[in-house]
C-alpha cells in the first residue's frame, strides 16, 4: 500500500490533493498541516510519495526538501511541489534542492494524478 | 489510462468556509499592522501572516477557478512581499487600499456563497494595489540597532534571516529572554500526543516563537531529529520544558545578559489591544477542529427529540406492564439509565453548537475603525472576552445588538477630541466590551464608554415627559420605539438610537436582561445578561379568538380544513363534535373553549382550520381560526412556577415585541380533560360516521 504524505497548511487544499490522487488504486494518505509536522512524520515513518506546498508557517517547502535530501534514508523519496508561486525562480530553486516535480496552482486533477503515477511507478522500478 | 472523475467545483463550500476564516485572520493582521504603522513601528510578523493568508486565498481561488479573487489577492500579496523584505514596514497610505482589497474579496466570497457569480474586479482597484508596490519599495529599509549579541551555533545562525535575528536581539534588549528550546520527537511521544505541532502550540502560550528549525545528523549532536525553537519569553525554563514534554527536551539562553524572569519587567513593549494580540495560527485555524453546518447539528437535535418522544412511550408502556403486575424492576432501571443517557447526549450536542465569543466579535475592531474614520473621533476598542463560549443561535442574535451598542457609543456617547480635551479627558475615547460566564447558564456582557453620559433631562425633554429618576426609568424611555431617531446625533442625549431594537433582542427574543448605568461626564455602561443557549423550534403560528399562538411543527400530524357543514355530533355524547379526516372521524376540540377565551366580537369561533395532534396515540383535532405562518421561533420556557401551566410549552417573541404562548396541544387537551371524553365515543367513530 503506497503511503502518501500531503503537506499544506490549507485543509481544503489537502483534501483537494487527496481527491485528485484517489483514483490511483491502493494509496493511503496522511495529512500534515505544517512543514515541521511533515519533517516529524518523515523522520518517524517511511512514505512513498511527498506532496508539498511551498509557502507555510515556520519553515517552508524548500526547507522540507532540503531536510529530506539531507537524510540518507529519504534520498529517493519522490517529491511533488504544489504551489501558487509559479515564477521561474521558485521552480528552479525547488528543482535544484531536489524536488522531482513542480506544479503550479491551479492544476487539473488529471495533471497531478499522472505525475504521481509516473513517480510511483518509476520508484517501484 | 483512466481519467479522474474529480470535479474541484465540489470543493466550493469547503473553499468558502476556509476563505472566510482566512479573511478573518487577514483583517486581524491588517488591523495589527495599521496599529503599528500609526505608531511608526514595523510589525514583521503580522505582515508575514497577512501575506500568507492572501497567498493561500489566491491558491485556493485558483483551484476553484474564481479569477477576480485570484487577481485581487495577487496584487495585495505582491506589495506585502516587498513590505516583508523591508522588515515588516508598511507605509501608512498602503493600509487603505489593502482594506479595500480585503473588502472586495469578502464581497465576492459572499456572492459565491449566495450561489451567484463573483463580480469582476472593480475598476481602478488593481491599479491602486499595483501602485502600492512602488510606495512600499520606497520605504527606507529598517534601521538596525544591534544592542544584544546572540550566542548561536554557526549552523543555526546561518539559517536565520536578518529580520529574525533582529527580532531576537531587539526582544532581548526590551528585557525578554531570548532562549533556545530543543525538542526531540519520537514515535512514543507522538503516540502520547506530544508532537512538534502540540509543543509549538503550548510554547506559543508562554513565548513568542521567532523561528523553529529542524536539525539532524552532526548538527543535532549526532543524534536523531531535533527541533530547535528560538523564543522570546518571560516564562521560566521549567515551564517551557514542561510545554515541550520534559526530558529529553533541553534549554539554553541565547544571551548572556538577560536573567531569569525578573520580578519587574522593565520597558516591556506596549501591549496590543486584546483582539489584535497574536495567537498562533494553527491554534486559531484549529488543528483537530471541524467545521460543521449548523443545520446538521439541528438535525441531530431533532433526531434526538424523536428518541425522547419514543422514550416517553416506552415509559408509559412499562408503567402499564407494572400496573398489570409484571416483573419490571430491571426494565425500569434500564429506562432510568436511558433517560440519563439521553440528557447527556442532548447536552453534548448543545456543546457542539457553542462558539467562542471572541470569534463572534472578530469584526468589531473593523467596525470601530470605520467609525473612527467616519466620525473623526479618536477611539480605542478594548475587548475582554476571554474564552467565553455561546450557543451559535444566541451569538447570531446577540451580535447585531452589540454592534448597535458599540456604534451608539462611538457615534453619540463619545465626545469629539476637542470637547474631551476641554473636559480634561484623554483625547482618545475608550469603548470597552467585556464578558464572562455569570450565574449558571448565563453570560454577562458589558459595553462601557468613557463618554459624556446620558443626560436624563435632555432625554425627558425629547420624550416629552417627566425626568426619569432611576436608571431603569431612564432606560425605559431610551428603549421606547422610535425614541430620538431623528437628531440623536446631536450632543444632547448621548444615546438612544435604536435602543428599542437592542431591548427587543436581549429581553424579548433571548429572554435576557438589560440594564444601564450612567454618570454625566464620566460615561455609560450597558449591562447585558443572556442565556448561553436557546431552543429553536420550527412552529406553526395561528390565530384563535383574535390572539396568536404557536405550536411546534413536529407535534402536529396534519393541518386540515374544517367544513362546518360536515361536522358530526353523535347522539348521547353531549358536546362532542367529530370532524372527518380521510374517511375516519376525529374528535374536534375547540381551542377557544379549552383556553377559556372570550370573543370580543361575541361571535362563535368559525374554526375553519384544525391542527391534528396525537394524544395518547389517538388523533385529536384542535379548531383554530386561521393559520398565520410557519417560522422558526426561540422557545423560552416559562420559569415562574406560578405561570407554568400544563399545555403551555413556553413563550416566544414573533418580532412584534409581544409575548406569544407556545402551546403543547396534546398536554393541553389532556390537562383540560378534553382528551378523555371524546376518546370514548371516538372508539366507535367508524360507526358514528
Amino acid at each position: 500500500m503506497p503511503e502518501v504524505l500531503v503537506v499544506d497548511d490549507s485543509k481544503v487544499m489537502r483534501d483537494m490533493v487527496v481527491a485528485c490522487l484517489r483514483p490511483y488504486p491502493g494509496l493511503t494518505f496522511t495529512h500534515a498541516s505544517s512543514g515541521l509536522e511533515a519533517i516529524e512524520r518523515l523522520s518517524l515513518q517511511p512514505y512513498d510519495l511527498l506532496v508539498l506546498d511551498l509557502n507555510m508557517p515556520d519553515i517552508g517547502g524548500i526547507e522540507v526538501v532540503e531536510f529530506v535530501r539531507g537524510q540518507d534514508r529519504l534520498k529517493n523519496l519522490p517529491i511533488i511541489i504544489v504551489t501558487t508561486r509559479g515564477d521561474e525562480a521558485s521552480r528552479a530553486r525547488a528543482l535544484a534542492v531536489g524536488a522531482n516535480r513542480f506544479m503550479t496552482k491551479p492544476f487539473t486533477p488529471d495533471a497531478i494524478l499522472s505525475e504521481a503515477r509516473g513517480l510511483l511507478e518509476e520508484k517501484r522500478g | 489510462m483512466t481519467g479522474s472523475s474529480v470535479d474541484l467545483a465540489d470543493f466550493l463550500p469547503a473553499y468558502l468556509a476556509e476563505a472566510e476564516e482566512l479573511l478573518g485572520a487577514a483583517h486581524r493582521h491588517l488591523l495589527a499592522v495599521e496599529t503599528s504603522v500609526r505608531r511608526g513601528l514595523a510589525h514583521p510578523r503580522a505582515v508575514r501572516e497577512l501575506f500568507r493568508a492572501l497567498h493561500t486565498i489566491k491558491g485556493l481561488s485558483a483551484m476553484v477557478d474564481v479569477e477576480p479573487i485570484v487577481a485581487i489577492a495577487h496584487w495585495m500579496e505582491t506589495s506585502l512581499r516587498h513590505a516583508d523584505r523591508a522588515g515588516g514596514r508598511l507605509p501608512e497610505p498602503s493600509v487603505e487600499p489593502l482594506m479595500e482589497g480585503l473588502r472586495e474579496i469578502e464581497q465576492r466570497v459572499r456572492q459565491l456563497a449566495a450561489g451567484k457569480q463573483a463580480a469582476p474586479v472593480p475598476a481602478g482597484l488593481l491599479e491602486r494595489l499595483e501602485a502600492l508596490e512602488s510606495i512600499v519599495l520606497g520605504t527606507a529599509p529598517a534601521q538596525k540597532p544591534a544592542p544584544a549579541v546572540l550566542e548561536l551555533d554557526a549552523a543555526i545562525a546561518a539559517r536565520l534571516s536578518a529580520a529574525e535575528k533582529e527580532q531576537l536581539t531587539t526582544g532581548a534588549a526590551a528585557g525578554r529572554r531570548a532562549v533556545r528550546l530543543d525538542f526531540v520527537p519520537s514515535a512514543e511521544r507522538a503516540a502520547a500526543g506530544v508532537t512538534i505541532n502540540s509543543v509549538r502550540d503550548r510554547v506559543a502560550k508562554l513565548a513568542e516563537t521567532v523561528k523553529v528549525l529542524p536539525l539532524s545528523g552532526p548538527a543535532a549532536g549526532g543524534g536523531s531529529l531535533t527541533f530547535v525553537l528560538l523564543l522570546l519569553t518571560d516564562a521560566t525554563d521549567a515551564a517551557l520544558l514542561e510545554a515541550a514534554g520534559g526530558e529529553p527536551a533541553s534549554m539554553r539562553a541565547l544571551t548572556g545578559a538577560a536573567p531569569e524572569p525578573a520580578q519587574a519587567v522593565p520597558a516591556a513593549p506596549e501591549p496590543e489591544p486584546a483582539l489584535l494580540e497574536e495567537e498562533p495560527e494553527e491554534q486559531r485555524r484549529g488543528a483537530g477542529t471541524l467545521r460543521v453546518e449548523v443545520s446538521r447539528l439541528d438535525e441531530a437535535l431533532e433526531r434526538l427529540a424523536a428518541l425522547v418522544v419514543n422514550r416517553s412511550r416506552l415509559t408509559r408502556a412499562v408503567a402499564a406492564l407494572t400496573a398489570a403486575g409484571a416483573p419490571t424492576r430491571e426494565l425500569t432501571a434500564i429506562l432510568q439509565e436511558n433517560g440519563r443517557q439521553l440528557r447527556d447526549m442532548r447536552a453534548a450536542i448543545i456543546r457542539l453548537r457553542m462558539v467562542r465569543v471572541g470569534d463572534v466579535l472578530e469584526r468589531l475592531p473593523l467596525l470601530v475603525r470605520g467609525l473612527r474614520r467616519s466620525t473623526g473621533k479618536a477611539v480605542r476598542l478594548e475587548l475582554d472576552v476571554g474564552d467565553a463560549e455561546l450557543d451559535k443561535a444566541v451569538a447570531d442574535r446577540l451580535l447585531p445588538a452589540l454592534v448597535h451598542l458599540v456604534r451608539n457609543a462611538v457615534d453619540h456617547a463619545l465626545e469629539s477630541p476637542d470637547e474631551r480635551r476641554a473636559a480634561g479627558k484623554p483625547e482618545e475615547g475608550v469603548v470597552r466590551l467585556a464578558c464572562h460566564a455569570g450565574a449558571s447558564g448565563l453570560l454577562d456582557i458589558s459595553v462601557a464608554d468613557d463618554g459624556r453620559g446620558v443626560d436624563a433631562r435632555a432625554v425627558a425633554a425629547r420624550a416629552g415627559g417627566p425626568v426619569p429618576q432611576t436608571p431603569d426609568a431612564l432606560l425605559e424611555v431610551l428603549c421606547r420605539p422610535g425614541f430620538s431617531t431623528r437628531d440623536a446625533a446631536t450632543a444632547t442625549s448621548g444615546r438612544g438610537m435604536g435602543m428599542d431594537i437592542v431591548r427587543r433582542i436581549i429581553v424579548d427574543q433571548l429572554g435576557g436582561e438589560l440594564a444601564l448605568e450612567t454618570r454625566p461626564g464620566a460615561g455609560t455602561t450597558f449591562r447585558l445578561r443572556v442565556p448561553l443557549t436557546i431552543t429553536l423550534v420550527d412552529a406553526f403560528v395561528f390565530e384563535c379568538a383574535g390572539l396568536r399562538y404557536a405550536v411546534a411543527v413536529g407535534s402536529v400530524d396534519e393541518l386540515i380544513d374544517v367544513d362546518p357543514a360536515r361536522l358530526v355530533r353523535p347522539a348521547g355524547a353531549s358536546g362532542v363534535v367529530l370532524v372527518e379526516r380521510r374517511g375516519s372521524a376525529v374528535p374536534l376540540l375547540s381551542l377557544e373553549s379549552l383556553l377559556e377565551l372570550e370573543r370580543r366580537d361575541g361571535q362563535e369561533g368559525r374554526g375553519t382550520k384544525a391542527l391534528i395532534v396525537r394524544q395518547r396515540g389517538e388523533p385529536v383535532a384542535f379548531a383554530v381560526d386561521r393559520l398565520v405562518c410557519q417560522q422558526e421561533i426561540v422557545l423560552r420556557p416559562l420559569e415562574d412556577p406560578l405561570v407554568r401551566v400544563s399545555g403551555v410549552a413556553g413563550a416566544t417573541d414573533l418580532g412584534d415585541g409581544q409575548p406569544t404562548l407556545v402551546l403543547d396541544l396534546a398536554a393541553l387537551g389532556l390537562a383540560r380533560g378534553g382528551g378523555r371524553r371524546p376518546a370514548e365515543p371516538g372508539r366507535g367513530r367508524e360507526r358514528a360516521t
